[in-house]
């Protein structure tokens, strides 16, 4: 039994540890806290924090930062209020959206079937910005999530546009998004949703006139911090602010495990038929 | 050797998987049907959203049972270690997991060995208790 070997299950046994006790209280994001392989959620494996912490953050050509990732983590999981950040009870939901939220039942997560995870959502699997550049510069910035879009892909506008009146927006699953840079940060503005998607498996609800703004941040090499307002007075009392974290995923240029993945989801998806019922309706059943 | 150590530490990463995965445990699985048995695999599906292995099982009275087995995601797999050459079709196993809540042999894989090292696990997963379960020492 080598002793390289022993370290990684040693390593996995303590990041195994730390995710059993901190997913819902750190945003989904647990690492190992020992040298070596990193895991994240778990599932992931991410570069260690000294690593993070002690390489220079890269930038592209242009002197933009470079925010590409691959990212893991940075998002809600389970409970957005707490994956977020909050106290329990502290994000200001109205009743009708709170009773709607005690009364789903995680099988009817749309996203169990397949269906986009939408805005300030993650899972255990990587997701990355890709930056496309034109003669005119930077005008496009896509999300893509190896796992939870659907396949789909979130376009930003970098290119100065506004959002579109209301009346001429059918509401989408992903919304309308513009962003800009602030410095090092990316500000994204998101508005146009459909309600049908889950902001986590709990199943906070939301509405129509949800309207996020996202503030991304590579705090380190490693590391990308992600603050967020979100504003819904269709749902909550009040905008509320949000953090999350996301770490970048460790390299692996062998299996391509270091790079997003191919993931298509409708593959064989058997959910529901060990148990008989029919997932992800959205309607609580 | 090498197989074991990735074995148990994939398994070991499974153990949260209940509450990150693509769905959760207790919707579909039934933490009372704990089930231990041997079979012959007769398919390794490297599908999304998550992997099977599928079982051929010989009940008392002879007559088989082709188990359904479910795993977590191949992509999570793979960044385990855990790699095509690891189980085949074939392979004599040992397996435990829990059955179905209502088609008992649609089941969640806990633990699989070959079958000729029963004590050497490919592959464990925590169940319904998984965020919760007591960790082997190292």
């Amino acid at each position: 039994m080598g002793s390289r070997l022993l370290s990684r299950l040693r390593n996995v046994l303590a990041a195994v540890v730390l995710a059993s006790a901190g997913v819902a209280a750190q945003g989904g994001v647990t690492l190992t806290r020992e040298g070596g392989v990193a895991f994240i959620n778990p599932g992931s494996p991410v570069v260690s924090e000294s690593e993070a912490a002690s390489r220079p953050v890269p930038r592209l050509p242009d002197g933009t930062i470079d925010l590409t990732g691959p990212w893991v983590g940075g998002g809600a999981i389970q409970d957005i209020e707490a994956n977020g950040g909050l106290k329990p009870g502290e994000l200001p939901l109205l009743p009708w959206a709170r009773e709607l939220r005690d009364k789903r039942r995680s099988q009817d997560d749309p996203y169990t079937v397949c269906l986009p995870m939408s805005v300030l959502r993650t899972n255990p699997y990587p997701w990355t910005f890709a930056m496309s550049y034109t003669s005119r510069g930077l005008s496009h910035v896509y999300k893509l999530n190896e796992l939870g879009d659907a396949g789909n892909h979130r376009v930003i506008y970098m290119d100065g546009r506004t959002h579109p009146p209301k009346d001429e927006w059918v509401p989408n699953w992903l919304g309308h998004s513009i962003g800009r840079f602030e410095g090092d940060t990316l500000v994204v503005d998101t508005v146009g949703f459909n309600d049908k998607w889950w902001f986590d498996r709990r199943g906070t609800p939301h509405t129509g006139q949800l309207h996020v703004s996202e503030r991304y941040t590579r705090v380190n090499y490693g590391t990308l911090r992600l603050n967020a307002t979100v504003e819904d007075p269709g749902a909550l009392s009040r905008p509320v602010n949000l953090t999350f974290t996301a770490r970048l995923l460790r390299p692996d240029a062998r299996t391509g495990a270091g790079d997003i993945m191919e993931f298509i989801c409708h593959e064989n998806n058997q959910y529901g038929s060990a148990g008989q019922f029919q997932p992800g309706t959205g309607r609580g059943n | 050797m090498r197989l074991g150590i990735l074995g148990v530490a994939l398994g070991l990463i499974g153990m949260a998987a209940p509450v990150v995965a693509h769905h959760g445990f207790d919707t579909e699985y039934d933490a009372k049907k704990r089930v231990k048995l041997a079979g012959t695999v007769t398919e390794v599906a490297w599908t999304n959203p998550h992997m099977r292995v599928y079982i051929d099982v010989a009940g008392p009275d002879g007559k088989v049972t082709n188990w359904n087995m479910e795993l977590t995601s191949p992509n999570s797999i793979r960044r385990q270690g855990w790699g095509p050459n690891d189980l085949k079709k074939g392979d004599k196993v040992v397996f435990e997991g829990f059955g179905g809540l209502v088609v008992e042999s649609r089941g969640s894989l806990m633990y699989i060995a070959k079958a000729e090292t029963p004590d050497k696990p490919l592959f464990t997963q925590g169940g319904p208790d998984g965020q919760q379960a007591p960790l082997p020492t190292p």
